[in-house]
């Protein structure tokens, strides 16, 4: 056979091939979209549910959980999981949720297990989201259910027992019943006047203009600053972790005392508990840099 | 006529308590302003303050502007507003959140005319800041109990028929702070996590109809490719219903705040459903109970249990002027303004007090009454320089008005959080100016 009468038959075959498929399965009414393969959805399905179902095989003990959670963790939620600043608490918490203050907690609040293996996976740590190990997550999430006193403290979390992991609020939610309220709508002499009394009024002056009707903020060391947000913000905004809070002059003063090449130098490699670069490993030396500039600006002017 | 408010609530200290921790050249302007600019527009406003009103350009004299060229075309090649309206901006409240990533700012409702807010002012919700996407690089995957699991670039969005609709977005934390007390002094806070902008994209159904939906299907799981990759159970029905899968926000693509290059869009549902920079919509049979649908956007109620999927934002409504931001200057004829809306449907009426609450009036809705969509309301009025307390109630087309601060408590307790939509009260002083108090 020519390679002429080869293609044209090979032509002929493909097509009837295609015609006998019933096409009305492979394709949508628009047939529009590329067919998602196992792969590339075992790549990004990460969801885990209450009955287990997502979890990968795998295993994490507290004992592991409690170096894991000290160094990845205890900046931001505490040794204890009370939370550091405005970060959320983790632990405590139990029988307030119908104080007046009541401390929602793993513990004292959440449903179900499976949301802090979901979480954790997810989004945690906060800076350097999904770069945790499954056995990792497995670990630290057996820690966090042992801080709440869930789990005896040689507890071995698995994908088989974690949907077993009974929480002490699993019954407390219901589905969303509203209307609750029932307003009449009345128009007239709805109220006695007299009755009227102001419960609760802020004290703090009208939003209004200074005299200048200028708003006080400098002009920044623009790339510094998006590198800050980006790297450095989240503990030195708040002074997590003893870091020296941005803009407070007697904490930097010692800092910058030892030079602009000593701070950069720390910044890049790590300090105490810092990691190098603040955990943002792909920032170049020179952006980390020009955020050390903008944090020294920060801390020095008037 | 009214009795003094008790000692100031406690979170009011803890303002004052923040504020004394920044240097005193901005604590003059956070105890002032209660707030810290959030960036942005800040040439503007000193360009502003530079100047001065000239009589020079006042008549009958001939103003600077009118003997000389402007500026031409394309100075701009992406149009800005006046620098003499720098001041319009989004602002945060710092205390609120530890950080600036999983943060949040709000709209300046006060400032704002008709029903469309500015696709630069609607304000911001992060939950580990927002990622920079490359269009090129994005893709959406939907998959799960379905017959064909699909992956689709946006030119493949953008193929499917396109449905455009004007809702409202907010949070369902907006005005969570006054759950126990009054304690932002201005509309911006009170109110400011809502906007209200026109949506473009394709319906989910489409897509759904497109990989064709296993009969077992209950439930879809959205997710966003930013760091927290955060995630919701929405129920089938209402992804059936009105669930958009959004590519553009008043007639360009999303801003980068709003989920560049798509999110999914649940109109009239709490702003959190509406997951932005989506990647994946997973099809299944039961609810994922993830951290954003159990620890937190869950009503805790007095008794201590807890509503969960309470999606719906119900009907509410506050006056725009007069406000904090906007007291009046003297006495005389206005017209009061404000917004209503609801997430089940078209604002009906909506009735204003001036004597917190006994009488009422029938205020009119101006402009377009559109469902699950910001309404603006106003009714004419003349101020003799009394003390009033100022009120609006909305009614929804399903009958629904909107509750007193004292049933709302009644129903729920102080901590919610969420879901805050009782009648906000506004205290107009002798002097013009308003503060936001609670009355009984």
């Amino acid at each position: 056979m020519s390679r002429l009468a080869k293609m044209v038959y090979a032509g002929f075959f493909l097509i009837a091939v295609f015609t006998a498929m019933p096409i009305l399965a492979d394709t949508g009414a628009y047939g529009v979209g590329t067919p998602a393969t196992a792969e590339e959805i075992a790549g990004w399905d990460i969801d885990i549910r209450p009955d287990g179902l997502g979890l990968p095989p795998g295993s994490g003990s507290v004992e592991d959980g409690e170096m894991l959670y000290e160094e990845k963790c205890a900046s931001c939620h505490g040794s204890f999981g009370e939370g550091v600043g405005r970060y959320p608490v983790l632990a405590g918490g139990e029988g307030t949720l119908t104080d007046a203050r009541p401390e929602r907690t793993v513990g004292s609040y959440w449903p179900y297990a499976s949301t802090l293996w979901d979480y954790i996976h997810r989004a945690m740590p906060f800076p350097q989201p999904q770069s945790l190990t499954d056995e990792e997550v497995y670990a630290i999430t057996a820690y966090v259910l042992y801080l709440n006193d869930l789990v005896e403290d040689d507890f071995v979390l698995t994908a088989d027992n974690l949907a077993s992991v009974e929480m002490p609020n699993r019954d407390g939610f219901f589905f969303d019943d509203r209307p609750d309220t029932r307003n009449t709508g009345c128009m007239k002499d709805c109220k006695d006047p007299a009755s009227i009394e102001i419960t609760s009024e802020p004290s703090i002056a009208t939003l209004q203009e200074d005299e200048s009707g200028a708003v006080i903020e400098d002009v920044v060391a623009e790339g510094g600053q998006k590198v800050y947000q980006q790297a450095c913000q989240m503990c030195h905004e708040a002074g997590v972790a003893g870091s020296p809070m941005t803009g407070d002059k007697a904490a930097w003063a010692t800092r910058i005392e030892q030079g602009r090449d000593k701070l950069v130098s720390s910044a890049i490699e790590g300090i105490g508990i810092m990691p190098p670069k603040g955990g943002q490993s792909q920032l170049s030396d020179e952006e980390v840099a020009s955020a050390v500039d903008f944090l020294i600006q920060r801390a020095t002017k008037e | 006529m009214f009795s003094k408010p008790g000692s100031g609530p406690a979170v009011l200290r803890k303002v004052t308590q923040e504020a004394s921790k920044v240097d005193p050249a901005k604590r003059r302007d956070f105890l002032k302003k209660g707030l810290v600019v959030a960036g942005g527009a800040i040439a503007g406003v000193q360009f502003a303050s530079t100047l001065h009103a000239s009589q020079n350009n006042l008549p009958p004299n001939l103003p600077e502007w009118s003997k000389s060229l402007g500026a031409g075309v394309i100075t701009n090649p992406y149009g800005q507003p006046s620098p003499f309206e720098g001041d319009i901006v989004r602002r945060t409240v710092p205390w609120l959140t530890a950080d600036r990533i999983a943060a949040i700012s709000f709209t300046p409702l006060a400032e704002l005319d008709g029903i469309i807010t500015p696709s630069g002012l609607v304000f911001e919700r992060y939950h580990a800041g927002v990622p920079a996407i490359n269009p090129d690089e994005y893709r959406l995957m939907l998959h799960g109990l379905v017959e064909r699991p699909l992956i689709f670039t946006i030119d493949d969005l953008r193929r499917f028929p396109s449905t455009t609709a004007i809702n409202f977005l907010e949070c369902p934390a907006n005005g969570g702070m006054e759950w126990r007390a009054a304690q932002m002094d201005a509309l911006q806070f009170t109110h400011g996590m809502i906007s209200c902008c026109e949506w473009t994209g394709v319906l989910l159904s489409t897509l759904l109809e497109e990989v064709g939906v296993k009969p077992e299907a209950k439930w879809i799981l959205a997710e966003g490719a930013d760091g927290a990759h955060m995630s919701r159970s929405i129920p089938l029905e209402k992804a059936l219903d009105d669930t958009l899968i959004v590519y553009a926000q008043n007639g360009e693509p999303l801003r980068p705040e709003q989920g560049y290059p798509v999110r999914i869009f649940n109109p009239g549902w709490e702003g959190n459903t509406s997951v932005k920079w989506l990647r994946r919509l997973e099809v299944g049979d039961e609810p994922w109970y993830h951290r954003e649908e159990t620890s937190k956007y869950t009503d805790l109620l007095a008794d201590g249990r807890a509503r969960k999927f309470s999606y719906i934002q119900e009907g509410n409504s506050v006056v725009t002027f007069p406000c904090p931001e906007r007291p009046l200057k003297q006495k005389g004829r206005y017209e009061l303004e404000g917004l209503a809306w609801s997430g089940n449907g078209k604002i009906k009426r909506v009735d204003v007090s001036f004597d917190g609450g006994v009488n009422w009036r029938q205020a009119r809705l101006k402009g377009l009454v559109l469902p699950k969509a910001l309404t603006r309301f106003s009714l004419d009025f003349t101020w003799d320089g009394s003390p009033a307390l100022i009120q609006s109630r909305s009614t929804d087309e399903t009958g629904y008005v909107q509750p007193t601060f004292t049933q709302l408590r009644e129903a729920r307790g102080t901590s919610s959080i969420y879901h805050k939509n009782a009648i906000h009260t506004w205290r107009l002083h002798a002097d013009g100016t308003v503060t936001n108090v609670q009355i009984s």
